[in-house]
């Protein structure tokens, strides 16, 4: 179960990463402040790194290193033109596969998805006349 | 702002740090330097920003947080940079290959060379029967072309049937050669066919030493006794810094 939860997460943790690195820059601890918020998402904070080296190896962010005044330099990483036309695609792709599920375990009743009643109709015509 | 960190502490991050640099090995010097410093800056935001009054116990939360070295580093590394970093278990294999070799090595060498002679016989026989297969099919076909040709020319190939010193009239020598040629076709083509239950019983012989190392790997105790091994070491190397 663990090792699903993971594999689920490992995809949805990248395209909220694109996500909030589409909006403003950010290094490694500020981004996990931000995704994580206040609510306590129980996130292995380190996991973001893999990401984060891995989108930057695909070309989707770039990084660089910015002095701060209250500690060592911190590495700050924006998002590239290839990356925002990823986050667009990947987002759109959430949305759909959201309606899916919803759609899948019953949380949309068919009163908000009409199109699909008449055509189970109109292929059981088509059975008829065979 | 700035933090302070007593000695406990930095023994600590830099235990942390160390074990990180251990994971990375393999990765360029640049790059593995550069992790080693995110991570760093990192924690050190993160030990800032904890408000727990007890140094270590504020560490120990931080890198609690941030996971093990090993969840840091995944997909940095290609699998075998990461097998690279492995290096501490090295000595210990070393170990375990010396008592082997001196313990098991004449029992196993026996026994060894009958399981490769049986596998060598068995595949011997598959070919066998491959080959007798491939020549019913061949003799088949050989036999019906050699049939219709006679057909159109009485002569071709005549001194070779009449080996028997038996002349069949044509009429009735044509169909049995034809039935004959068709009946050895058919056997060869159906002794291909049913090959199938040999190869799937090969293949499962054969993949039997892959599949008991796969099981083997899986097995409760043989996961619980590898990871033992690397908690304990990761223990060791605590308890000898703080």
């Amino acid at each position: 179960m663990e090792n699903k939860k993971k594999q689920l997460r490992k995809g949805i943790l990248e395209l909220a990463i694109l996500g909030a690195l589409d909006r403003q820059s950010h290094y490694g601890f500020s981004l996990i402040k931000h995704l994580t918020g206040d609510n306590g998402i129980d996130l292995t904070e380190g996991t973001i790194y893999p990401i984060l080296s891995r989108l930057s190896r695909e070309g989707l962010v770039s990084a660089e290193w910015v002095e701060s005044s209250q500690g060592p330099p911190r590495k700050y990483y924006v998002l590239t033109e290839s990356g925002s036309e990823a986050h667009r695609v990947l987002a759109g792709e959430f949305t759909r596969l959201q309606e899916l599920v919803a759609r899948a375990s019953g949380a949309i009743d068919r009163h908000d998805a009409p199109q699909d009643l008449p055509q189970i109709e109109v292929n059981k015509e088509a059975n008829h006349d065979c | 702002m700035t933090v302070e960190m007593n000695d406990q502490v930095q023994k600590i991050l830099d235990n942390y740090l160390g074990r990180l640099r251990r994971h990375l090995q393999g990765l360029p010097d640049g790059d593995r330097e550069e992790l080693v410093r995110e991570i760093y800056s990192h924690i050190y935001d993160s030990y800032a920003q904890d408000e727990t009054k007890d140094g270590v116990e504020r560490i120990l939360g931080v890198l609690d947080r941030l996971g093990e070295p090993s969840e840091v580093v995944s997909g940095h590394l290609s699998g075998s940079m990461k097998r690279m970093g492995r290096k501490r278990n090295l000595p210990f294999l070393i170990l375990a290959g010396f008592f082997i070799g001196i313990f098991g090595l004449p029992l196993g060498v026996g026994g060894l060379v009958l399981l490769i002679g049986l596998g060598i016989t068995l595949a011997a026989l598959i070919f066998t029967y491959y080959v007798a297969a491939g020549a019913f099919v061949l003799s088949g076909w050989l036999t019906i072309i050699v049939t219709t040709i006679r057909i159109f020319y009485p002569h071709f190939f005549v001194e070779n049937i009449h080996l028997l010193d038996q002349v069949l009239p044509p009429e009735f020598a044509l169909p049995l050669n034809y039935a004959a040629g068709v009946i050895l076709l058919l056997l060869g083509v159906g002794m291909v066919l049913q090959g199938r239950h040999i190869q799937r019983g090969a293949r499962y012989l054969f993949g039997l030493p892959g599949q008991s190392m796969r099981h083997l790997r899986q097995k409760p105790w043989f996961i619980a006794a590898r990871e033992k091994g690397e908690a304990s070491i990761v223990a060791n190397s605590l308890e000898g810094q703080v």
